[in-house]
């Protein structure tokens, strides 16, 4: 098989005791489209609104879903591939929330922004699709040619935990 | 002789820990909770700038933003500050200050001269004096003024300091930390939801720092450590609150503490706001009242017992109200003499028992004549029947109080004029905005406190939070006593009776305004400059808009008041710009190869937000030269390009053909399985949206590309005519331009490296014709191949899931290494296509028809189509539109350049021509410049010779009208 390459190659590695910030790679992502009836019975039971995470699907749309499982057939769905278009980064660390703050204009607040739950929101005027997989753990999906961007502004946003 | 000394009063200042700084050059020592005007006073100094105009020596007037006088330039370097407030600014160890509009020297200031001529200088002097006597006088007078007067002078140097921005949420947000402030945040903060409370001092409590009052003391301290143990209250001191907006938006700018940041702006998100932003004292308006010495009485009051810093002996108080006399009681308790001119005729009697009880002499119906002293007030001579001078260190003054009502107005609410506190009051609060305290023209402690209260709870109960809570306690003192308050609004007699401090406007400035027309508030402030700078006019705009009222005859009310605009206080740009600069001013787009362009020798071009390999090391070091070289690869044997930036757009669904059919003008309904269309579509005004190829994938399935610097708006475009227009369409759009990764293999050789590369693979015309497509899988990896061409030579597009685009490239040219394969940029890729006559980016300017471009015949003549309407409008069928051409240069030794104005060989060089040239490039093939250009009347003209002229290198060329298709018209190479 052809060799991955990673758009965070050349990222300035981030340390800190408080705050981890890494790529968190190998992730299946794939659109299902199609009308709620097609969709459920290709997919199963489905979130019923935007920003939830529920069985590894994410309703990003009325009509579209994105699935972090692997691929499979959706009879009367369309399907696209998406793994290569987004880069994964995994912020996790007491100050997590904090740092995201200053990315997005998103309540970050653990009351608010609960893990299970995703936001499609921008950082640094890029669409960013930020998923708190548990309490300070979160997965920001970023379109893969401005990872490194992203990954700059969000380390940068971190400084103060370094 | 100094006019001030420190007490040895308990204040708000640790004496333990004393703080070194400079002012002029010259070391003084401070204290631990001072301010830079605190510590200044009490060193002595008084005598702190010069006037903006006039340069009339000043020093502090204030405690608090509203300072118009005491600001100084602190830090160095790129550090610099200008216009640093000195009664906000709190002291730290090593700060820099440095007084501004003075030369040599503070004491010494040869612009005092201004002075001399200052009745000349009255409002409006510039306006009509610098205007002539030539129509451009004004730009030799300029930057004499500009040196002349003004404020403190910004750096060249980069702002070293770092700014950041965060994003914040609450249920209540309550700005001020005065009685109502913090009687508001424990209310609310009693309710366990998410409270933040701001001040913009750097310790909490606003007003009652300043009251000396033990009983005060201690239920401050209290409210603040409860609000310190509710787990969802946030505290930001150092923090002001510099202007609301629409969606409960609130602007705050952070002064952070051991933090790398210098001042965090932060954009908070409140349910619900409670306004407690107090009220700021009035001046007086008399003959120099600007003096060194003159201060607010409040002001004094506030260095009495917050700072620990008294006049040194006598002290007299001008005032029209009762507020002042907390000031004089606690002066004359300090052992200070102190003496009140008092406007008012009568005074309540428990005043006037305490004031005999402290041995204060109280002269009524009284006023200020005048101040005498230049650099330091010396004494004062009062006004009315008791004209007699008084020797004294401060002239205390209180005109009554206005209310800081601008975070209320800045939704667009009106202030209102209250007749019982001669003030503005807010006009009304927005939903979910509240106000309490001084704000609201409540100038009692205890009332304070209890509108705080009140607020919370109704916020609350917007919040829908219903449960019942505890009262916060009151202070163990008696209620408060009633304001009362005889304004002053006469415009004084004399030359020297300020207004506006800080812009230098006197009573004789609003006379004139007023004589001259300039009736309107907005039109004073404009003429005067009156309400202008750094203080916003915080201590000068009622006074100046009273006056106005009453050289009209107006009531207040009828007066009204200038528009309150955010920011509240002033701020800082770097703060605006956060971190959106050097590096981070705007994202970067990388191509999934630019690892691999970064490590052979790639030298990259921003191309908007992407960078692209421009050229490589290998063909040369420079772009002239290395393009021609990467060139003449392309044309000769086999380049590979990177052209991932390509927008690419997965079209899906069971009317997907149709919906291509409707948003190209060529037909696309029945492009077969396989084939890709070279497709143009257009704006609903008939002008050219994009050009691009899409490929037909399946029955239901298309794959669309579009120009890299179209992508995001042809995305935009097709999703909004989906969801808006045609909902009845079954189509699903998805980008993939960050999904896929492509590469052009160009080149007569180009087959043959495709077959190095996918031996297995049978890529002959016979299978993958021009404008074929196939996909297949390469080692486990999805590939899709189009035969396309840019460069006008055998072409191939290879794509693939980005991820893998590197593996695929280096695969592909390790497998055609014999051949010589090597990598070109994005310069010999525009130039390839010059020559071929492609359009692209340059040449699409938003203004041209099919027909302009050439490309009205393949629009479809039968189908519908979006644009098709429109194109046909007289306009856009005009037989001199421009159009396009191809330019062939005539010079030896000559070069056609971008943007060069296009003129007939008959012409007169003026004007601006008949078209321009909009993309050009060296041709190998024909050894000479080509261009591609927009010129009126188009290709009507080939064969004309006509001129290029680019005025800013002074150079006229001479050229030839060609069709644009400079190379292989019939398209046999692509073909091949």
């Amino acid at each position: 098989m052809l060799k991955a390459s990673s758009a965070l190659f050349s990222a300035k590695p981030f340390a800190s005791n408080l705050l981890a910030i890494v790529e968190a790679p190998d992730f299946t992502l794939t659109q299902y489209a199609g009308v709620e009836k097609d969709l459920k019975k290709a997919l199963g039971k489905l979130p019923s609104r935007i920003g939830i995470v529920q069985d590894n699907f994410m309703r990003v749309g009325p009509t579209q879903i994105w699935s972090l499982n692997e691929a499979m057939d959706a009879p009367n769905c369309f399907v696209t591939p998406l793994s290569s278009s987004r880069t994964r980064i995994e912020i996790s660390g007491a100050p997590a929330r904090e740092v995201l703050a200053k990315c997005a204009s998103i309540d970050f607040h653990k009351n608010e922004f609960k893990p299970g739950t995703f936001a499609m929101t921008g950082i640094h005027h890029v669409p960013v699709f930020i998923h708190c997989v548990a309490g300070e753990i979160f997965h920001l999906y970023v379109l893969r040619t401005f990872a490194l961007s992203i990954w700059d502004h969000v380390s940068d946003a971190a400084l103060e935990f370094k | 002789m100094t006019a001030f000394r420190r007490t040895d009063k308990p204040a708000h200042i640790d004496r333990t820990k004393p703080i070194t700084f400079t002012f002029d050059g010259k070391t003084l020592i401070g204290f631990s909770g001072d301010t830079l005007a605190s510590a200044l006073l009490a060193n002595g100094k008084t005598l702190l700038g010069r006037s903006f105009k006039y340069h009339r020596p000043r020093g502090v007037i204030a405690a608090g933003f509203e300072e118009p006088n005491a600001l100084f330039t602190t830090g160095v370097g790129g550090r610099t500050e200008p216009n640093t407030i000195g009664p906000t600014t709190e002291l730290v160890s090593g700060i820099t200050a440095k007084s501004q509009n003075a030369w040599p020297s503070l004491s010494f200031d040869v612009m005092a001269a201004n002075q001399l001529l200052s009745p000349i200088f009255s409002a409006g002097f510039y306006y009509k004096t610098f205007m002539g006597p030539l129509k451009k006088s004004w730009m030799m007078y300029e930057p004499i003024i500009r040196k002349a007067a003004g404020l403190g002078v910004a750096v060249p140097d980069v702002d070293t300091a770092r700014y950041e921005q965060r994003h914040t949420f609450c249920d209540v947000l309550v700005i001020g930390s005065g009685p109502a402030g913090l009687a508001a945040a424990v209310t609310a903060a009693r309710s366990g939801l998410r409270v933040t409370l701001t001040e913009q001092d750097f310790e909490l409590g606003g007003s009652l720092l300043s009251s000396g009052n033990e009983v005060l003391e201690q239920w401050r301290k209290t409210q603040i450590a409860e609000l310190e143990s509710h787990r969802e209250a946030r505290v930001l001191n150092r923090t002001t609150a510099q202007g609301i907006y629409d969606g409960n938006l609130v602007v705050l700018n952070c002064i952070p503490q051991n933090h790398p940041a210098k001042m965090i702006l932060e954009q908070c998100r409140a349910k619900t706001i409670i306004i407690a932003t107090g009220a700021i004292e009035r001046p007086l308006v008399f003959e120099n009242n600007d003096r060194p010495g003159v201060m607010l009485a409040s002001a004094v009051r506030t260095y009495l017992n917050r700072y620990g810093v008294a006049p040194k002996k006598r002290a007299v108080i001008v005032t029209n109200n009762d507020s002042a006399y907390a000031t004089a009681f606690e002066l004359a308790e300090a052992d200070v003499a102190v003496t009140v001119a008092e406007h008012r005729s009568t005074l309540s009697g428990d005043l006037l028992a305490k004031a005999a009880q402290l041995g204060i002499a109280i002269f009524p119906n009284s006023g200020i004549a005048n101040v005498i002293g230049e650099k330091q007030i010396s004494a004062v001579r009062l006004a009315g029947r008791h004209a007699v001078t008084i020797e004294c260190d401060v002239l205390a003054m209180s005109g009554g109080w206005n209310p800081v009502v601008h975070l209320t107005s800045h939704g667009g609410i009106k202030p209102k004029y209250d007749e019982k506190i001669a003030a503005f009051v807010p006009g009304g609060f927005a939903p979910s905005h509240y106000g309490a305290g001084g704000v609201n023209g409540t100038f009692g402690v205890m009332a304070a406190i209890r509108e705080g209260e009140t607020a919370a709870r109704a916020a609350l109960e917007t919040s829908n939070f219903s449960k019942k809570l505890e009262a916060v306690e009151l202070p163990a003192m008696r209620e408060d006593r009633a304001y009362t308050i005889q304004p002053q609004w006469t415009v004084p007699e004399g030359k020297h009776a300020f207004v506006d401090f800080q812009n230098d406007v006197t009573s004789k400035d609003i006379k004139q305004a007023h004589q001259e027309g300039y009736l309107s508030v907005e039109h004073l402030k404009r003429y005067t400059t009156l309400g202008m700078g750094t203080d916003q006019g915080k201590t000068s705009n009622i006074n100046a808009l009273a006056m106005m009222a009453d050289l009209r005859g107006l009531p207040m009310s009828a007066a009204g008041t200038t528009t309150f605009r955010p920011p509240y206080a002033p701020l800082t740009i770097g703060a605006i710009a956060g971190r959106n600069v050097g590096a981070h001013f705007k994202p970067k787009r990388l191509s999934p190869l630019h690892d691999w362009h970064v490590a052979h020798g790639a030298t990259f071009i921003e191309a908007g937000l992407w960078m692209r390999a421009w050229y490589y090391d290998w063909a040369g070091h420079s772009p002239e030269t290395a393009y021609i070289k990467e060139m003449e690869l392309v044309r000769q044997n086999v380049g590979i390009s990177d052209v991932s930036s390509l927008g690419k757009i997965d079209v899906q669904g069971p009317d997907a053909a149709e919906f291509l059919n409707r948003i190209y003008v060529n037909g696309f309904a029945k492009l077969p399985i396989g084939r890709a269309r070279y497709g143009v579509m257009l704006n609903d005004d008939g002008i050219v949206l994009d050009d691009g190829t899409t490929s037909r994938i399946s029955d239901t399935q298309f794959y669309m590309t579009t120009t890299t610097a179209q992508a995001g708006e042809v995305m935009s475009w097709l999703e909004y005519l989906l969801q808006m227009h045609w909902t009845d369409l079954n189509v699903h759009l998805t980008s993939l331009t960050d999904e896929w990764g492509g590469m052009a293999v160009s080149g007569p050789n180009s087959r043959r490296a495709l077959q190095l590369a996918f031996p297995e693979l049978d890529v002959t015309t016979e299978t993958l014709p021009y404008i074929g497509v196939m996909d297949f899988v390469f080692e486990d990896v999805s590939v899709r191949i189009l035969r396309l061409s840019f460069s006008g030579e055998l072409a191939y597009e290879v794509h693939c899931p980005a991820n893998y685009t590197t593996a695929l490239w280096e695969h592909i040219l390790k497998s055609a290494d014999s051949l010589g394969i090597k990598p070109y940029g994005l310069e010999a890729l525009a130039s390839l296509r010059i020559e071929k006559g492609h359009v692209a980016g340059a040449d699409l300017d938003h203004r041209n028809t099919l027909d302009d471009l050439g490309l009205g015949k393949m629009a479809g003549k039968e189908k519908d189509y979006i644009g098709k309407a429109l194109r046909f409008r007289e306009d856009c069928q005009a037989p001199e539109r421009w159009s396009l051409i191809g330019i062939e240069c005539m010079e030896d030794g000559k070069k056609l350049r971008g943007g060069a104005i296009l003129f007939a060989a008959s012409d007169e060089i003026k004007g601006h021509g008949r078209g321009y040239i909009t993309s050009v490039t060296w041709s190998t093939e024909l050894n000479k410049f080509i261009a591609l250009a927009l010129y009126n009347g188009g290709l009507k003209h080939e064969g004309e010779d006509i001129i290029c002229a680019f005025p800013l290198k002074n150079e006229n060329v001479k050229a030839r009208i060609v069709s644009p298709h400079f190379i292989d018209k019939q398209g046999e190479r692509l073909h091949a």
